[in-house]
C-alpha cells in the first residue's frame, strides 16, 4: 500500500501537493491490481499514465505559479476527494475495475474543483486540470467495459 | 501536512563573491540571520569592510570593459544558460527563501518564477538594445546615429521582502547592456541571493562581471560614494530611498531609489464582492503585509461597507498562519522580532486613536513555533484619514477599514498621501474604473486586481515618496538607466 499524505487545500501549492499525492497514490494502487490481475493490460497502462501526470503537475507548479495572482483557497474539502489506496483482495478484472473506478471518479471530482479554484487565482491552469478531470471520467468508461 | 525539507539546516559563515572567487570577509562584525519561523539561527553574514567594497568596485571595473566588448549575443546566451540552471534549482531557491524571509512556499515559488522572468526578458538584450539613426539626419549627407553604450560599474542596495526578485529587477538588465554588477544583499535575507550567485558563477559569467558584497550602511556608503560606480538601484523604506537618491547623486551617480507605501484599495458598491474579498486577501495577507504593493487601507465607497466588513472578517479568520514550508500555509510571520514590535505598535496605537478591532492578531500563537514572529489578521474598523494608521506605512497583515460616500472622496483621500506606489480599484463600472486609472497619482493601479506586480517586461513604477529618480526598475526603463545614448554624427569626404 502506498502512504499518502493529503494536505488541506488552502493554496494553490498544496492543491498541486494534493493532486501529487493522489497520482501516487493512484498509481501504486493500479500496479497492485496489475499484479492480482496481471491478464488486464489496462490496469499497467493506467499505472504508467498516473505516474507521468506527476511531472506534469510539477512542471505546471513551475511555470505557472506567479506571486501576482496568489489568493487562498477556501472553498475546497479535503475530505471530499481521499482516496482509498489500500487494495482489498480482488479476483477478478470486474472486481478490480470497481476499486479502480472509484479512484478516477474521486480524481475527476478534485480536478474538476480545483479547475474552478483555479479559473479566479490562475486561468492558465484550469486548462491543464480540466483535462486531467475529463481523462479521468474517461479511465473511468474504459474501466467500465472489463 | 508535512513540511518541505529545507534545503539546509544552518548555511554558516557566508562569503563575498568578487572577481569570480568566494571570499570570507575579514570583519569582526557578523550578524545571526534567524529564519523568522523557527527562530532558528540558519546563517552568520559579515558587515564588510569598506576596503573590501572597494576591491569588488576595483574588480568590477577591470572587468567591464573587455565585457563591454562582449556582443551582446554572447552576453544574452549566459543568460540563457542562467535561466536554465535557476529552473533547476527553482524549488531549492523558493525553500531558502522561506527558511530566511518566511514568506509561504507558494509565495517564495512565485517570486523565483519573477527572477526567472527578469532573466528571460534580459536574454532579449541585442534586440532590447538597439539605438537608432537616421541618413541625412544632420545635413544632406551627414548621418546621424545614437547608440546605446554600456557606463560601467553598477551596485543595488536591495530589501528584505524580497530576497530572490528585487536584485534581478537590476542586475540582469545592467549585465546584459555590458556592464558590470555589485549586489549587497540585505543583511536580514542574505542566504537566497548568494545561493543564487553561485548559480549565476556556474552559468560562466567570467570573473567580476557579477559580485557580491554582504553587509550594511558601510558597503552602502562606499557604493554610493566611489568614483567608480556609475549608478545605483536601491528598493528600502521612503527616508532611506530619499537619502540614497540624495546623496548618490550628490556623487554622479544615477539612481533610481524605491521607497515605501500606504496603498488604498477601493471596493465600490458594485464589486462583485466573493472575488474581491478574495483577491484582496492576497493583498492584504500575502508576504505578511510586507509588500510595497500590499493593501493597507481598505476604502468601501456607499452601501457595500457592511457587507463587505463582515465577509472580510469571515474570510481574513480563515487565513492559516505557519512555517511557509508548510504547503497550506496561508501567511507567514513576519520577518523579525523588531519588525512584529513596529506592526503591534501601530495596531495599539490606532486603538488609541479610537479604531475598533474587530480581528486582533497581536497575540496570535501557532503551536509549535513559540519563536516565530507571527502576527494575525488584524482588522480594524472606523478608521478615519486623520488617523496615524491611515497615514503611515505599517508593513504587517494589518486592514485598516474606511468607509467613505463617493470615489472622489477616496481619490482625495489617496491624493493627501505622500506615497504614490499603488492603488486599486474594484467595481463593475467602466467609467468608476476609467476615473481611477486616470485622476489617482500614483505609479501602479490596479482594476480589480489587489497587487499591481509588473510584470519583467513593464517598468515597476511609483509617485511621490515612492520613488525617487527617473527611470524604473525591470523594461524599457532598465535599458535606459543601464546605457546612455551617445550620439554619432558621420560624414565622409
Amino acid at each position: 500500500m502506498v502512504e499518502c499524505e493529503f494536505p488541506e487545500c488552502t493554496t494553490f501549492g498544496s492543491v498541486v501537493r494534493f493532486a501529487l499525492e493522489l497520482e501516487k497514490g493512484a498509481a501504486g494502487v493500479y500496479e497492485e491490481l496489475a499484479k492480482a490481475v496481471p491478464s488486464a493490460a489496462l490496469f499497467k497502462e493506467l499505472a504508467e499514465i498516473h505516474k507521468k501526470r506527476v511531472s506534469s503537475l510539477e512542471n505546471m507548479r513551475q511555470q505557472k505559479l506567479n506571486e501576482m495572482i496568489l489568493e487562498p483557497i477556501q472553498d475546497m474539502k479535503r475530505e471530499n476527494y481521499l482516496i482509498d489506496t489500500k487494495v482489498p483482495m480482488v479476483s477478478d478484472a470486474k472486481q478490480a475495475a470497481k476499486v479502480a473506478m472509484k479512484i478516477e471518479e474521486t480524481s475527476s471530482k478534485f480536478y474538476t474543483d480545483a479547475a474552478k479554484s483555479a479559473k479566479s487565482i490562475m486561468a492558465e491552469a484550469t486548462r491543464f486540470m480540466d483535462k486531467l478531470a475529463k481523462d479521468n471520467l474517461a479511465y473511468k468508461t474504459k474501466l467500465g467495459t472489463l | 501536512m508535512a513540511l518541505l525539507t529545507e534545503v539546509q539546516k544552518n548555511y554558516g559563515k557566508l562569503k563575498n563573491y568578487v572577481n569570480g572567487e568566494w571570499i570570507e570577509s575579514t570583519t569582526d562584525k557578523w550578524l545571526d540571520i534567524e529564519n523568522p519561523a523557527t527562530g532558528a539561527i540558519i546563517g552568520q553574514v559579515p558587515m564588510s569592510t569598506a576596503d573590501e567594497t572597494k576591491a569588488a568596485i576595483e574588480a568590477a571595473n577591470e572587468a567591464w570593459w573587455a565585457w563591454r566588448e562582449t556582443p551582446p549575443i554572447d552576453r544574452a546566451r549566459l543568460f540563457f544558460k542562467l535561466k536554465e540552471l535557476l529552473e533547476l534549482h527553482y524549488e531549492n531557491i523558493a525553500r531558502i527563501m522561506v527558511q530566511e524571509q518566511g514568506k509561504t512556499i507558494d509565495e517564495a515559488r512565485g517570486e523565483t518564477r519573477r527572477s526567472i522572468e527578469n532573466v528571460e526578458v534580459a536574454a532579449g538584450i541585442p534586440s532590447l538594445m538597439f539605438g537608432y539613426n537616421l541618413e541625412d539626419g544632420a545635413a544632406g549627407g551627414i548621418d546621424e546615429d545614437a547608440i546605446r553604450s554600456p557606463l560601467g560599474v553598477f551596485g543595488a542596495i536591495c530589501p528584505f521582502n524580497f530576497p530572490a526578485m528585487i536584485p534581478y529587477w537590476f542586475w540582469p538588465y545592467a549585465v546584459a547592456t555590458g556592464n558590470t554588477y555589485i549586489i549587497k544583499p540585505s543583511s536580514q535575507v542574505p542566504i537566497t541571493q548568494n545561493y543564487m550567485t553561485k548559480i549565476a558563477e556556474q552559468a560562466g559569467f567570467p570573473p567580476g562581471i557579477l559580485n557580491i558584497v554582504n553587509g550594511s550602511h558601510e558597503v552602502s556608503d562606499t557604493l554610493m560614494e566611489h568614483p567608480k560606480v556609475k549608478g545605483i538601484s536601491f528598493v528600502g523604506s521612503s527616508p532611506v530611498a530619499k537619502y540614497i537618491y540624495k546623496h548618490s547623486a550628490e556623487n554622479g551617480k544615477r539612481v533610481q531609489a524605491q521607497g515605501g507605501a500606504k496603498n488604498s484599495l477601493v471596493v465600490m458598491p458594485d464589486a462583485v464582492l466573493d472575488r474581491t474579498v478574495n483577491n484582496m486577501l492576497a493583498s492584504y495577507y500575502g508576504c505578511a503585509g510586507q509588500r510595497c504593493l500590499a493593501g493597507s487601507n481598505l476604502v468601501a465607497i456607499g452601501n457595500i461597507a457592511d457587507p463587505l466588513l463582515k465577509k472580510w472578517v469571515e474570510s481574513s479568520k480563515k487565513i492559516k498562519m505557519g512555517y511557509g514550508l508548510d504547503e497550506s500555509v496561508n501567511m507567514g510571520p513576519v520577518v523579525s522580532a523588531k519588525a512584529k514590535k513596529k506592526v503591534l505598535d501601530y495596531i495599539d496605537g490606532a486603538e488609541r486613536e479610537g479604531g475598533k478591532i474587530l480581528l486582533d492578531g497581536r497575540n496570535a500563537k501557532v503551536p509549535g513555533y513559540e519563536k516565530g514572529h507571527f502576527i494575525g489578521p488584524t482588522v480594524i474598523d472606523g478608521v478615519t484619514p486623520d488617523m496615524t494608521i491611515a497615514k503611515e506605512e505599517v508593513f504587517g497583515p494589518v486592514v485598516s477599514f474606511m468607509r467613505m460616500e463617493k470615489l472622489d472622496d477616496a481619490i482625495e483621500f489617496i491624493h493627501k498621501s505622500p506615497f504614490g506606489n499603488a492603488a486599486s480599484i474594484y467595481t463593475q463600472s467602466g467609467k468608476a474604473a476609467r476615473d481611477f486609472k486616470y485622476k489617482v497619482q500614483c505609479g501602479n493601479i490596479g482594476i480589480n486586481v489587489g497587487i499591481v506586480a509588473a510584470m519583467a517586461y513593464f517598468p515597476f513604477a511609483g509617485y511621490k515618496d515612492s520613488f525617487f529618480g527617473d527611470l524604473h526598475g525591470q523594461g524599457q526603463d532598465a535599458i535606459n538607466f543601464f546605457t546612455d545614448r551617445k550620439v554619432v554624427i558621420t560624414r565622409w569626404f
